[in-house]
């Protein structure tokens, strides 16, 4: 899959999510697998609350093509007008692409963080295995989106 | 629990939309430090690090933007580029409506600890601070700073401010000698202002708002020696008159967007040296400089220097306090991006922050 499926895109308490892949919840990294190959790769980008509650996004450093990634671990970092962050790998494996439209243009993200605004690209080191700590059923991840955003509320790092 | 079908769009803010004949000039709207938008809810977002943050910045905001053209600022006149798309210090600055901000301010008040206008050079800039200076003080108590622009102003609109509620004054002098000063923003392409009147709106300002009530904005980068620095806090500090320290930022496409920015010994040096002068009562006589001008000597005793350092405070922004005295406009990133080191803190240092602010300064080469 490489492309979001519109279809798969819903709307909670304001924020677009995609429901078509799976969620790192601590993270707001998803993971969606891209075709169907071997080895497995699977496309990593942020959701529409993880960028949101960055503020303005002024850069993105990405991995180089082949750099190793360990799941739990910095793989970037995030800045912002106001913050700095580290992008924290859901997956291990090596990069197989990155995104250079959004490293030039931070903006692509922020406006289309499920399609053309992904990070990268990973084969994936234990396809039996990248599934562990992701969320992928519908209906969690929705319960599990809609309580970070009454949470992101509460701490007033979202607009209102 | 809402889940419908939506086409991908995504609104980051709450500000209102606009209609292409309405005119976003002062008074009615009004540009606000992304810190500040934050703060009021009015952009998502927040601090790499957790700290109350309450200090509230207003730019006055014009179609033909600021008429000065200072070559190191982002607003500067001649500086590329529709002045709606102009940062000013580094970053965007929405634009708001004033009656949205100040019901934005009466929701928040109780953490609000400073609000500060920024006037730019234009005609309409005194009729619109006052105005916009009358609503604010209608509905909040929080204490009011102004930064002036002072061709616009004379001792009567000083005044006038006081008799509104203004505090405090802050003087954007900015480059600390006259020569530095007519380089850069007097003899230049639409330039035109003017060292004396600057020091002439200085001296009523602190007339009539009196001691500590008045603060002159240093710019350390600009091209002048720490001799210079130094040598004006201290005639500042004998006039119970703060200095405020910024460090120059070069913005993209400015006159000045080459020029590198003060490295962070001397910054840290510069910072240590106006709090001892300004609450240690350090004199010029006991710094010694070069042939430059540069600081080749601290005279005084480590233990006290030391002391000084491990407070903290000589390391954080320089603004208007609170309303009992906490530090109260504190610009959090302001001339500095947030993967950067800290310039000035927007809190108090902690101890690694203090460890790492001393590697920095390299105190041994200067106190012996």
């Amino acid at each position: 899959m490489t492309d979001t499926d519109k279809t798969a895109l819903v709307q909670v308490a304001g924020f677009p999510l995609a429901l078509d892949r799976m969620y790192e919840g601590r993270t707001h990294m998803w993971v969606a697998r891209v075709g169907t190959g071997d080895p497995s790769i699977a496309r990593i980008g942020l959701d529409s609350v993880g960028v949101e509650t960055n503020g303005t996004l002024a850069q993105l450093s990405l991995p180089e093509v082949g750099e190793q990634l360990t799941v739990g671990r910095p793989f970037g970092q995030l800045e912002a007008a106001k913050f700095v962050g580290p992008l924290v790998s859901p997956v291990s494996g090596t990069v197989v692409a990155r995104n250079e439209a959004a490293a030039a243009d931070p903006g692509l993200t922020e406006r289309d963080p499920y399609g053309d605004g992904w990070l990268i690209e990973v084969a994936l080191t234990d396809f039996g295995a990248w599934l562990d700590g992701l969320t992928g059923e519908p209906d969690e991840i929705v319960a599990w989106f809609e309580a970070e955003i009454s949470d992101y509320r509460m701490k007033g790092v979202i607009a209102q | 629990m809402t889940a419908e079908p939506i086409v991908p769009a995504r609104a980051r803010t709450a500000l209102p939309l606009l209609t292409q004949a309405e005119q976003r000039i002062s008074p009615e709207w009004v540009r606000i430090s992304m810190a500040s938008a934050i703060a009021l809810r009015m952009k998502s977002g927040r601090f790499t690090r957790d700290f109350e943050f309450g200090g509230i910045n207003l730019l006055l905001n014009y179609d033909e933007g600021c008429l000065s053209d200072c070559g190191y600022c982002g607003l500067a006149r001649t500086r590329p580029g529709a002045y709606e798309d102009k940062s000013f210090i580094r970053v965007e600055w929405p634009l708001v409506r004033i009656g949205d901000l100040v019901d934005r301010m009466g929701a928040h008040e109780a953490s609000l600890t400073r609000l500060c206008i920024s006037m730019v050079t234009h005609g309409h800039a005194y009729r619109d601070t006052c105005d916009i200076t009358r609503r604010i003080a209608a509905r909040v108590d929080t204490p009011l700073s102004i930064l002036v622009a002072p061709p616009t102003l004379n001792r009567e609109r000083l005044e006038t401010f006081k008799a509104l509620g203004v505090d405090m004054i802050g003087i954007g002098v900015d480059a600390v000698t006259e020569e530095l000063f007519r380089s850069i923003r007097t003899d230049v392409p639409a330039g035109g202002l003017k060292w004396e009147k600057y020091w002439e709106v200085v001296d009523d300002s602190r007339e009539i708002f009196g001691p500590w009530k008045v603060n002159v904005h240093t710019l350390v980068g600009l091209g002048e020696t720490d001799e210079d620095l130094i040598s004006i806090f201290t005639r500042l500090r004998d006039r119970q008159i703060f200095s405020y320290l910024f460090c120059f930022n070069p913005e993209p496409d400015s006159r000045m967007a080459g020029h590198p920015k003060s490295p962070l010994t001397r910054w840290r040096r510069i910072q240590l040296a106006k709090q001892l002068i300004e609450t240690e009562g350090y004199t010029l006589d006991q710094f010694d400089f070069d042939a430059g001008g540069g600081l080749t000597h601290l005279s005084a005793s480590r233990a006290a220097v030391e002391a000084v350092v491990d407070q903290g405070v000589a390391f954080m922004t320089n603004g208007c306090p609170g309303e009992k005295g906490e530090p109260g406009c504190t610009r959090p990133y302001g001339s500095y991006r947030p993967a950067e080191d800290f310039r000035d803190f927007p809190f108090l240092p902690q101890a690694a922050d203090l460890e790492r602010i001393r590697a920095q300064m390299r105190l041994d080469e200067v106190l012996r």
